[in-house]
């Protein structure tokens, strides 16, 4: 469909308005608010739609308030290849008129409602209405997405190019499989409704069966069990009687031997007071003899222990003079031990005397040459103090003489110079002064004195002439800084206390020498007295050794200046003889230290001799001690044993002669032969009845039936036992068919069988529903990819051209679009800015026409008020794409802000006035 | 005896047996035809003059049936109105907890019918001797009838009939798990004169072993395997003759049928083959079917048998011998004019299916149905 012109006449504010559109390409409709613009797209609704008859409200609408007009609307457009021209008026002069011209010229019209219908039939026949709604952009709906599924045109374009046919004619064949698989499963795939019931009734159905059936096997248990208690049972009532036949039988022999065993009993219990009595008087007897014997061992013993003990008694006295003897020895070896201690001590005493002596005399080298070196600092101390110069002064000196000879040089270039010379005889006299100084006061013959005039010089012969000779202005001034130069050298001098520069040179090499000389010194007197003041260390050696004897002094070294060094030599020649009086060693000399070492040894190797000695007798005491104290316990231990057997003799001799007074000794021995004699009578006479009893069997007979008897009541008890288990079972069973139980595990099973047979019919089909909804949906999903690849691929190329090559989009089902992806990010649609979405939204409505565009279903994009959130940049690359999408197809835009579209290329612009 | 003695022999009633092939309605009628059918055999003895009627075992079902099933039974039995004598059989065997030894039966067993717990001679009519080898437990040790007349020695004129329960060596093929009865055995009684007749039970279809040892099999059908069942059989005996002849008293019918499915025509001949039934609501039919059909037909086929379902007492698919299958073909699929997606689908089942997935076939034949009442 191509719309070509739109009329208006009194439709709401427009008077009469018409707007021509281009077949092909954008036209641009302007005009400001509430101009009509809207009502353009408005009125060719209407004019298809409502017929001129028509009461709706929106024929009210459209009239203009309170005007008694009736709105009009024409309108020509291109459909189905013809050309149309159709013009409506509502309300007042109702009119419809239709007018055609076939593609072969062929004209037709049409009036009234016969034009309205062929009309409408017509538009229904070539405009899908979802394209038609898809295309049509209304004022504010910019930014909804188009989902054009259902519209033919776009179908039937996508189909032919992308192969696959439609799916729609299957639609209900999808719905319909859906529908089935919903009867089973849920949407995630789980069984539901009479499905998952019957999954459920089976697992109910089977519960019940197998408790039916375990019924059923506990009474089959119960019937087995019974069947067997019936054969025990009778098993033990044939052994029971059987045994209690045998059980008579040995009560009639049991009463048979009875009176035999009741004589037997009788001569056993006289038996056994015989042997009572027997054992009473053996008893007697032996405890005589036992005091007896103990009367005569007791008096034996006590003889045997008196001996032992006067034998320890003596051994204990021996051991005690033994103790005594090595306590003795053992004085001895400590005194001589603690001789030979002295001896020792006083040997080290010696050496270490010896010892201090050598380190005095070390010490007092030390301090001689500790005197010289101190003398030597002070002499380079008195020398350096002497000397004022120093480096400094020097250096000063120089510079001083240089600035001398300096000026001096000056003031000769800057003075006159004068010469005189005397030629004849007459004095000339000299006054004044020169620069060197003073003038010769008179020359002599052919004598010349030249002069450097640095101030007046007076040349005078007396009498004859005078002639002053002054120094200019500039003469002075040199002059003054000569002076000045010469004053300031006399100063430094002075100063240095020297003449001249040379001298203090000389001072200064001598200072040099002398703080060398000092440093040397100090560093020798630090080297002496690293180890301390060896005076302080004399005085501590000197005291230790005690005053020398001055007598013998006398040709011993001395050390002048050392206070007591004298006395220590004397000391050290005064020999010690009492101190090596007890010792067999030889007399050291005075002052040799290897002798006295030696000395030294020997006293400790008798020490220790004399300490081994005093081990040994420690050890003889210690020994005899413990002898001794073993001697004497053993004494003391004899002496109690003796005691105790002296009593023990005395009880065993009271106690015989108490047993005597009661029976003597041939007493006790005729009252046990007598018992004896009375104990085998009777055990003969046992021996006769039992005799008898074992020849009648008495005893095996009481044992056999008291045995019987306890079978018998072993088998009752048995019998028992079985007839109440045989009576539970039965009474079980009874129960059980009572209760009809194989009829209910019988009925139980039906039920299993009917419920399974459900479930399996279900399950059946089910699988079937779930594999075809399956399979179709897969088939489905690949057929989707396929088909909406060529609106896909429209979208793309278009939005490629605003956004680059990296936009991407995917489609859903109703090919709407549902992602996008730029620059590597992929969004769902709703996640973009309203100005991407409205973008996107644009694009996919010019790929849609796009498509459709050579179809006969084609129909005109129609953007009511668009682009109102693109920025500069995007509203100029929007343009260039509207402009391209004209190639193909119409696209009519109506818009109050005209600049947004002015980067439409060959747009037509059409401005409606109000 | 001079004179002749007419009785009726019946056996295997298994009253309280359910089939789950019936479903609930089907297993109330049949176990009421089973009921009805002992009525039958009370009016066949008053028909026929009967002086009384021996049941050789297996009355009950089971020896814990419901209450209810005593109670009917008994009130079967009176309808009967000679003297009965039952046999305890293996369903029903005289062991601990025993149906016949248990109050209820006892409260309500009606006078003239006996059950024979010895093995003694029961003298039921004058010069008429029943002898009876009850089972005492469904596993017996030996040879169950010869209990009953091992110890017997021929009296003359006197006719005894030996009831007796269980399989005839001869008949059950060597596949019994239980001792078997000796027919040799019986056979030499018969002829040493011991025994005039011997009524056995077990064996549910009416079964002359000889002209004196029978079968009478069971009153009302059990099972489509057997082969003659639902009679009972009236004995008469005379000197030195004697003649059986069978009775019909049962109602329903149980068929095994099997057709092969190929085409149209074979599905047409199905059709006849249930028309041509009679008693539809008593009958149960197990159907063996082998073949291939198309979808259309297929479904047709499945259409079919549940609607006669609805007609018959049962109509069941023998799971074991149904091997129908589904045979799409070219013409089926373009006769929905299906496309894209939903016709790819169709042949990929379809093909799955040539390839032997039998899920497939059932899934194709679903998506037919769908496409067919879609379209």
């Amino acid at each position: 469909m191509r719309l070509h012109s739109l009329a208006l006449r009194d439709f709401r504010g427009v008077k009469e308005r018409i707007v021509r559109f281009r077949a092909l390409g954008t036209t641009v409709v302007v005009g400001d608010n509430e101009v009509g613009k809207s009502s353009l797209v408005e009125a060719f609704g209407l004019i298809f739609e409502l017929p001129d008859d028509s009461k709706s409200t929106r024929i009210r609408d459209i009239q203009p308030v309170g005007q008694d007009v009736g709105p009009e609307v024409s309108a020509e457009l291109s459909l189905g290849g013809r050309e149309l021209t159709y013009s409506k008026r509502w309300l007042k002069n109702r009119s419809t008129e239709l007018t055609i011209v076939e593609a072969d010229g062929r004209r037709q019209s049409w009036t009234g409602r016969e034009a309205h219908n062929e009309a409408e039939r017509l538009f229904h026949e070539h405009v899908d209405p979802v394209l038609w709604q898809t295309l049509m952009v209304s004022q504010g709906q910019s930014l909804v997405l188009p989902t054009p599924a259902d519209a033919e045109p776009l179908i039937t374009a996508v189909t032919a190019e992308s192969g696959t046919p439609v799916d729609g004619a299957s639609m209900p064949l999808v719905t319909a499989v859906e529908h089935e698989y919903l009867r089973y499963w849920t949407p995630r795939g789980k069984p539901t409704g009479d499905y998952a019931r019957s999954a459920k009734a089976v697992s109910a159905a089977e519960l019940a069966a197998a408790q039916a059936l375990q019924a059923m096997e506990e009474v089959q248990s119960d019937i087995r069990r019974a069947e067997r208690l019936n054969l025990d049972l009778s098993d033990v009532d044939t052994r029971l009687s059987d045994h209690l036949k045998s059980v008579e039988e040995l009560r009639e022999r049991k009463k048979a031997t009875d009176e035999i065993l009741l004589r037997r009993d009788s001569v056993r219990s006289r038996a056994e007071t015989a042997r009572a009595r027997l054992e009473n008087h053996t008893r007697t007897r032996l405890d005589r003899e036992r005091l007896l014997d103990e009367v005569e061992r007791f008096t034996k013993f006590e003889a045997e222990l008196a001996t032992k003990r006067a034998d320890a008694d003596l051994v204990a006295k021996t051991a005690a003079e033994t103790v005594q003897a090595a306590e003795a020895a053992l004085a001895e070896v400590v005194e001589l031990k603690d001789l030979r201690r002295t001896d020792v001590q006083a040997a080290e005493r010696r050496v270490s005397d010896l010892m201090d002596r050598a380190e005095l005399d070390r010490l007092l080298g030390q301090q001689t040459e500790l005197v010289d070196v101190r003398a030597r600092i002070a002499a380079a101390g008195t020398i350096l103090d002497r000397i004022k110069v120093d480096d400094a002064i020097v250096a000063a000196l120089e510079d001083a003489r240089a600035a001398v000879v300096e000026a001096r040089a000056a003031l000769a270039a800057g003075v006159p110079e004068v010469s005189v010379r005397r030629l004849g005889a007459e004095p000339v006299e000299l006054s004044g002064t020169g620069l060197d100084g003073a003038v010769p006061s008179e020359l002599g013959f052919d004598e010349a004195a030249e002069v450097l005039v640095s101030g007046e010089l007076v040349i005078g012969v007396p009498g004859q002439l005078e002639v002053t000779v002054r120094a200019g202005g500039e003469a002075a001034t040199l002059r003054s800084r000569v002076d000045d130069a010469v004053r300031r050298e006399k100063d430094l001098l002075k100063k240095a206390g020297v003449k001249d520069v040379a001298a203090a040179r000389e001072l200064l090499r001598k200072a040099d020498t002398a703080t060398a000389e000092l440093n040397e010194a100090r560093r020798t007197e630090k080297s002496l007295t690293a180890g301390g003041d060896p005076g302080e260390r004399i005085a501590v050696l000197t005291a230790r050794l005690g005053p020398e004897d001055d007598a013998e002094e006398a040709g011993k070294p001395a050390v002048e200046g050392v206070p007591g060094q004298m006395s220590l030599f004397e000391e050290f020649a005064s020999p010690h003889d009492t101190l090596f009086d007890d010792f067999d060693v030889p007399e050291p000399e005075a002052d040799d230290l290897a002798a006295a070492q030696q000395t030294l040894d020997s006293a400790r190797e008798a020490l220790a001799e004399a300490e081994r000695l005093l081990s040994d007798a420690e050890f003889a005491v210690a020994q005899a001690r413990k002898a001794a104290d073993e001697d004497r316990s053993e004494a003391q231990n004899a002496r109690a044993r003796s005691e105790l057997a002296g009593e023990r003799l005395a009880s065993a001799v009271e106690a015989l002669e108490a047993a005597r007074a009661v029976l003597d000794d041939d007493g006790v021995s005729a009252a046990e032969t007598e018992a004896t004699a009375e104990v085998e009578a009777v055990l003969e006479e046992l021996t006769v009845v039992q005799e008898q009893a074992d020849a009648a069997g008495a005893d095996q007979v009481a044992g056999e039936l008291a045995h019987a008897l306890a079978v018998a009541k072993r088998l009752q008890g048995e019998r028992d036992t079985l007839r109440d288990a045989l009576r539970t079972t039965e009474g079980r069973l009874e129960q059980s068919g009572r209760d009809g139980l194989a009829t209910r595990r019988d009925v139980a099973d039906l039920e299993l069988a009917a419920v399974r047979a459900e479930h399996d019919s279900l399950e059946r089909r089910a699988q079937a529903a779930r594999r075809v909804y399956e399979t179709l949906s897969r088939h489905r999903a690949e057929a989707q990819t396929k088909y909406s690849e060529p609106l896909q691929t429209r979208i793309e190329s278009l939005g490629r051209s605003v956004y680059g090559p990296s936009f991407k989009v995917w489609l859903d089902d109703d090919l709407a679009v549902a992602e996008r992806e730029l620059d590597g990010i992929r969004l769902r649609v709703d996640a973009l800015s309203t100005g991407a979405q409205e973008q996107l939204a644009i694009i996919t409505r010019l790929a849609i026409s796009h498509l459709v565009s050579t179809g006969e279903g084609s129909v005109p994009v129609i953007f009511d008020d668009a682009l109102g959130w693109s920025d500069k940049a995007r509203l100029r690359d929007m343009g260039a794409l509207l402009g391209r999408a004209g190639d193909h197809g119409q696209i009519i835009i109506l818009t109050c802000m005209p600049d947004r579209y002015e980067y439409v290329p060959k747009a037509t612009f059409i401005k409606l006035d109000a | 005896m001079d004179e002749s003695i007419t009785f009726l022999h019946s056996s295997d009633w298994q009253l309280g047996m359910m089939r789950r092939f019936l479903g609930p309605d089907g297993q109330a009628r049949w176990g009421q035809a089973r009921l009805d059918a002992v009525a039958r055999i009370g009016e066949v003895a008053e028909q026929t003059g009967a002086a009384f009627v021996v049941v050789t075992g297996d009355v009950f079902e089971h020896n814990q049936v419901e209450r209810q099933t005593i109670l009917r039974a008994c009130e079967a039995l009176k309808r009967i109105p000679v003297p009965v004598v039952l046999l305890p059989g293996n369903h029903d065997a005289l062991e601990p907890g025993s149906l016949w030894t248990s109050s209820q039966w006892q409260a309500h067993a009606p006078e003239h019918v006996t059950v024979l717990t010895e093995t003694t001679p029961f003298r039921i009519a004058p010069g008429v001797e029943i002898v009876g080898a009850p089972w005492r437990s469904r596993r017996p040790l030996s040879d169950p009838a010869a209990p009953g007349y091992a110890d017997l020695a021929p009296e003359p004129g006197i006719v005894r009939i030996l009831l007796a329960h269980g399989q005839l060596t001869s008949l059950s093929g060597g596949m019994s798990d239980v001792p078997t009865i000796d027919q040799t055995a019986l056979e030499a009684a018969v002829a040493d004169g011991r025994l005039q007749y011997v009524g056995l039970g077990d064996r549910h279809s009416t079964t002359k072993v000889t002209d004196r040892i029978w079968f009478s099999g069971t009153q009302e059908v059990t099972s489509p395997e057997e082969d003659a069942p639902g009679n009972v059989l009236k004995v008469t005996i005379a000197a030195g003759a004697i003649e059986v002849e069978p009775v019909r008293v049962g109602a329903w019918h149980m068929v095994d049928h099997r057709v092969e499915l190929f085409d149209e025509e074979s599905i047409k001949a199905l059709e006849d083959w249930f028309a041509e039934l009679p008693d539809k609501e008593r009958t149960y039919v197990r159907l063996a079917g082998d073949g291939s059909l198309p979808l259309p037909l297929l479904s047709r086929l499945d259409a079919m048998i549940d609607a006669q379902g609805e007609v018959f007492a049962s109509v069941e698919r023998w799971a074991k011998f149904w091997t129908v299958r589904p045979a799409p073909d070219a013409a089926d699929l373009e006769s929905l004019q299906l496309s894209g997606p939903a016709r790819a689908a169709m042949e990929e089942l379809r093909q799955a299916l040539a390839g032997g997935d039998e899920g497939a076939g059932a899934a194709l034949s679903l998506m037919h149905r769908l496409a067919r009442d879609a379209g």
